[in-house]
């Protein structure tokens, strides 16, 4: 399983460097990449991931110490998404090479295209939930990649960043939901969690809400749904890949396997199931409305993922089976719908609905393919889609009428826009042409081998799993152990007799019916009905919200005076630190006795410093900076380190000499007033720093770990041949340090030197950089506008 | 003693802040030494201090850590570097500006010469951010909309 991880990785690295030789035959390399995963079918298939029988486990060391490591534990729903993710992996692979213009970047396309492949691979093989969470946002990250791979165009780019910004919120919400767990459970591993502890720690609830959070964003439920659309920008391969097999259905991988820690609170399900439905409805509803082929199946994606995550929400073995028994045909169906639309698009150079039609007698293959694709996608039999809807009333009679209500309703308009998409190859043919009335591209014929055959093996599934409902059953029933619905008696049958279901099919087919045939009255509907209220617009007005306050905060706290500026510093510093001393444990001693001989350093130092604040004159001031460095000589030689003394003594002369020559250049003194609010907060600034400080020594005076000093006593004259330890440490154990203090030095010597020049010469000129700090407020708010 | 030390540097930092804070350049300077002091004092008392003998060979042992003073020692000679830079900073600052208020600099240093003490210190060496007589129009200009901004802004 490690390997079926790290090997895209690896790949996507080899991919990386051969691009420039192989071209687009990479993408057979990618594929290879996926090969692993594909090989994880093997256990799956045989008898150690049984019902009822054990995971088996991966460990590899990390950061142990603090519970890091690459755990995957191969438990059969793991394994069989893994497989999926393989599946669709390699499938897409193959397709790009056929796909994709031989001008691609195919250096950029395979390696993001591996990375990600092995990215979702770890994300649902993981067993420690850190690895999980760096998986999770890995996702993320190598999908901006890939949705924004054409950054030339302002809409990928767009895309893209939308898409990470709202996948990257749910990855800080999973962060603290697995820190929370992690506290809460005793461990990091998914399976080592104390469930009865969690459930009964105070963190459960918010726990819950951040995984749901976590979910909703990556799987495109509402109002985060707004994401998906847009990231359509993408190459269809990468769609097929991110929409049918992947990056969406990470969010419903996680409600399946957390679902066995929340699914006990009624919260976890009386959140998800509305929230999932009110998708599901909303998604089918707005797929409806599209033109663009890949737009409608993008929001039929959001839509079937708010089904997903109904049936996992309902965290009952019924639910588990229906959902996972429908992803396997979701990720059939729409992979396949993905692949054709690639090829329509790549065939005819359009996707537009309006523009296509009676394409079936042009691309008759590709008409079979995406009939069996689309008729699963609609629930019709004979296809699996058809078994899993029925599962799907099945588990929504149980829930209650008004979920039944909306998921009748959303199934119909499912229909309807399945009808539509279907629609494109009916009727005559009629060449695309674009808006000048010429014809898009001249010759019209049917797809290669390489762009057929991928969306034929899936559409093929698809097919085997309605008239051979014992193969989906099969591959179903290998989760049952991982997901605790190894005990349910359901089955799959294409037939089983008039039960309510059936009858809420039939209403469906109706209510479809009705819709295909007012089509155009519902179009009507759907355009001039319009949402005040579309996440679109939230998003938009919170990023422009996010830089309105940005730049206020900048030109609250930048371009400050000193002073001013470092007391904001100050006071942060202060209240972080102030929290630290609050709720440190309590480790002073008391006060042990003084001896006489330290009085005289205290009296030294102490004296240095008040002088320095009462005086009025520079020259005193500096005398009496002098008086605490000597003072701090003195207590070196109390504290038994002659050399830092005798430097000290040395530095504090150069210091005098060098103050003294610059004052012959600068002014006296003058009392500048503060302003009393100012001088208040300067008190307590400087008061809170001093207490800090001493707090500080107070709480370090113990040894955290073993000191490493007798090794230097010991080895100094064996190994340095001196004699004081001191200078020993500092030429020959530390000597790149002493080389670095060097450096600083000479380059103090530098810039003084140069400093220096500049004010004697006089001739300096204004610089672009000196220009004033207006032009830098005014570039700022043409950017904003 | 340690107690007593870490009272000691704690006063030192307090002062060394509160210099630091002031408005005449020179004393911030100083406040910055004086934090220096502080902290040097700070690494050597966190080590413990014990009536041992000093880490030379040619005495008898048991003798103190030996670690912490050279990492002071290294620790003093950069606190000379940084100070010497600032002073020169300081007096460049004061030639540029023409005054040694840090309050008063802002992001151009010599933004209002006129202000009271905006007599330069060395009429000769003039600053090179120092608009020219020809250019006040202009900079009246950007600084009436620098205002502008800024209510806009806030």
């Amino acid at each position: 399983m490690t390997l079926a991880v790290l090997f895209p990785l690896i790949m996507a690295a080899v991919c990386a460097l051969l691009a420039r030789q192989l071209g687009r035959r990479t993408g057979y390399l990618a594929a290879l990449g996926f090969l692993p995963a594909l090989l994880l079918a093997v256990p799956l298939a045989g008898n150690s991931v049984e019902v009822g029988g054990t995971p088996f486990n991966q460990v590899t060391g990390w950061v142990p110490e603090l519970g890091l490591n690459f755990a995957f534990r191969g438990d059969g729903f793991s394994l069989l998404f893994a497989v999926l993710i393989g599946v669709i992996g390699a499938l897409a692979s193959l397709y790009s090479v056929a796909y994709l213009s031989e001008r691609e970047r195919f250096g950029r396309f395979y390696p993001y295209l591996l990375l990600f492949g092995g990215s979702m691979l770890g994300l649902v093989l993981s067993d420690n939930m850190i690895a999980l969470f760096a998986f999770w946002e890995m996702t993320s990250v190598t999908s901006f990649l890939l949705i924004g791979l054409w950054h030339t165009r302002s809409e990928a780019r767009d895309g893209a960043i939308k898409a990470f910004l709202v996948s990257a919120l749910g990855g800080l919400g999973l962060l603290a939901a697995v820190a929370l767990l992690s506290v809460a459970g005793g461990s990091t591993t998914l399976s080592g969690l104390d469930l009865e502890a969690v459930r009964a720690s105070p963190m459960f609830i918010p726990a819950l809400l951040l995984t749901l959070l976590a979910a909703f964003t990556k799987s495109a439920q509402l109002p985060f749904h707004l994401w998906l659309p847009t990231a359509m920008e993408a190459p269809t391969p990468v769609s097929a890949f991110l929409h049918s097999a992947t990056m969406v259905k990470a969010g419903v991988v996680l409600v399946a396997k957390f679902g066995l820690i929340f699914g006990t609170s009624a919260l976890w399900g009386g959140i998800i199931v509305p929230l999932g439905l009110a998708t599901m409805f909303w998604g089918s509803w707005r797929a409806l409305k599209q033109t663009d082929l890949k737009a409608l199946l993008a929001f039929s994606t959001v839509s079937q993922l708010g089904l997903l995550m109904a049936l996992y929400g309902l965290a009952d073995a019924e639910g588990r089976f229906a959902a996972t028994t429908h992803l396997l045909n979701h990720a059939a169906f729409k992979a396949a719908l993905f692949f054709v639309v690639g090829i329509i698009d790549h065939e005819t150079g359009t996707r537009e609905t309006f523009r296509l039609s009676g394409l079936r007698r042009k691309l008759p293959l590709t008409f079979a393919v995406a009939l069996l694709a689309t008729l699963s996608m609609a629930g019709l039999p004979p296809l699996g889609g058809f078994i899993s809807k029925e599962l799907f009333y099945e588990a929504m009679i149980h829930a209650g009428p008004g979920f039944i209500a909306v998921s009748v309703i959303g199934s119909a308009f499912t229909l309807a826009y399945c009808a539509r998409l279907i629609g494109i190859f009916f009727g005559d043919f009629r060449a695309p042409e674009d808006d000048t009335g010429q014809p898009l591209k001249p010759h019209i014929h049917e797809a290669g081998l390489g762009l057929l055959l991928p969306p034929a093996l899936l559409a093929g599934a698809a097919l085997l799993f309605g008239i051979l409902p014992s193969s989906a059953e099969w591959l179903t029933r290998r989760a049952g152990a991982a997901l605790n619905f190894a005990g349910y008696e359901g089955h799959l049958y294409l037939w089983h007799g008039v039960t309510p279901a059936l009858l809420l099919t039939l209403l469906t087919w109706g209510l479809a019916a009705l819709l295909v045939w007012q089509a155009a009255r519902v179009y009507f509907l759907q355009v001039h009905v319009e949402f005040p209220l579309s996440s679109n617009r939230i998003y938009r007005g919170l990023l422009r919200g996010l830089e309105t306050l940005a730049s206020r905060v900048i030109a609250g706290t930048q371009g400050l005076a000193l002073p001013d500026q470092l007391r904001i510093t100050l006071a942060a510093a202060g209240l972080m630190g102030g929290y630290a001393v609050w709720r440190a444990p309590q480790v002073f001693q008391p006060l042990e006795a003084v001896p006489l001989s330290t009085l005289p350093i205290a009296v030294l130092l102490v004296a240095g410093a008040l002088g320095v604040l009462l005086s009025r004159n520079r020259l005193t001031a500096v005398v009496l900076t002098g008086l605490t460095g000597f003072g701090s000589a003195v207590a070196f030689l109390a504290m038994r380190a002659p050399d830092l003394a005798l430097t000290q003594l040395l530095i504090e002369a150069v210091t005098v000499i060098l103050f003294l020559l610059v004052f012959r250049s600068l002014p006296g003194f003058r009392s500048l007033p503060r302003g009393r609010v100012r001088g208040v907060i300067d008190v307590v600034l400087a008061g809170s720093a001093g207490i800090g400080a001493t707090l500080l020594v107070l709480a370090s005076i113990r040894f955290l770990s073993p000191p490493i000093s007798p090794y230097y006593l010991e080895n100094a004259y064996k190994e340095g041949g001196g004699k004081n330890v001191v200078n020993v440490i500092l030429v020959d154990f530390r000597g790149w340090d002493t080389l670095g203090e060097i450096m600083v030095v000479a380059m103090v010597a530098l810039a003084v030197g140069s400093l220096v020049r500049l004010g004697r010469r006089g001739q300096a000129r204004s610089e672009k950089d000196t220009a004033p700090a207006s032009q830098d407020l005014l570039d700022l708010q043409k950017r904003q506008s | 003693m340690e107690t007593l030390f870490a009272v000691l540097i704690g006063l030192l930092v307090a002062a060394g802040v509160f210099l630091m804070l002031s408005r005449t350049i020179i004393r911030v300077v100083l406040g910055l030494a004086f934090i220096a002091y502080g902290v040097n004092l700070a690494i050597l008392t966190v080590s413990g201090l014990r009536q041992e003998s000093p880490p030379l060979l040619t005495l008898e042992g048991p003798y103190v850590d030996p670690l912490p003073q050279a990492l002071v020692l290294t620790a003093i000679v950069i606190g000379f570097g940084t100070t010497a830079l600032l002073l020169t900073v300081a007096l460049r600052a004061y030639q540029v500006a023409g005054h040694d208020d840090v309050a008063a600099f802002g992001d151009n240093l010599a933004r209002n010469p006129d202000a009271p003490d905006g007599q330069h210190a060395d009429p000769e060496h003039l600053s090179p951010d120092t608009p020219e007589t020809d250019h006040t129009d202009e900079t009246e200009i950007q600084m009436a909309e620098l205002e502008r901004l800024r209510r806009i802004t806030r």
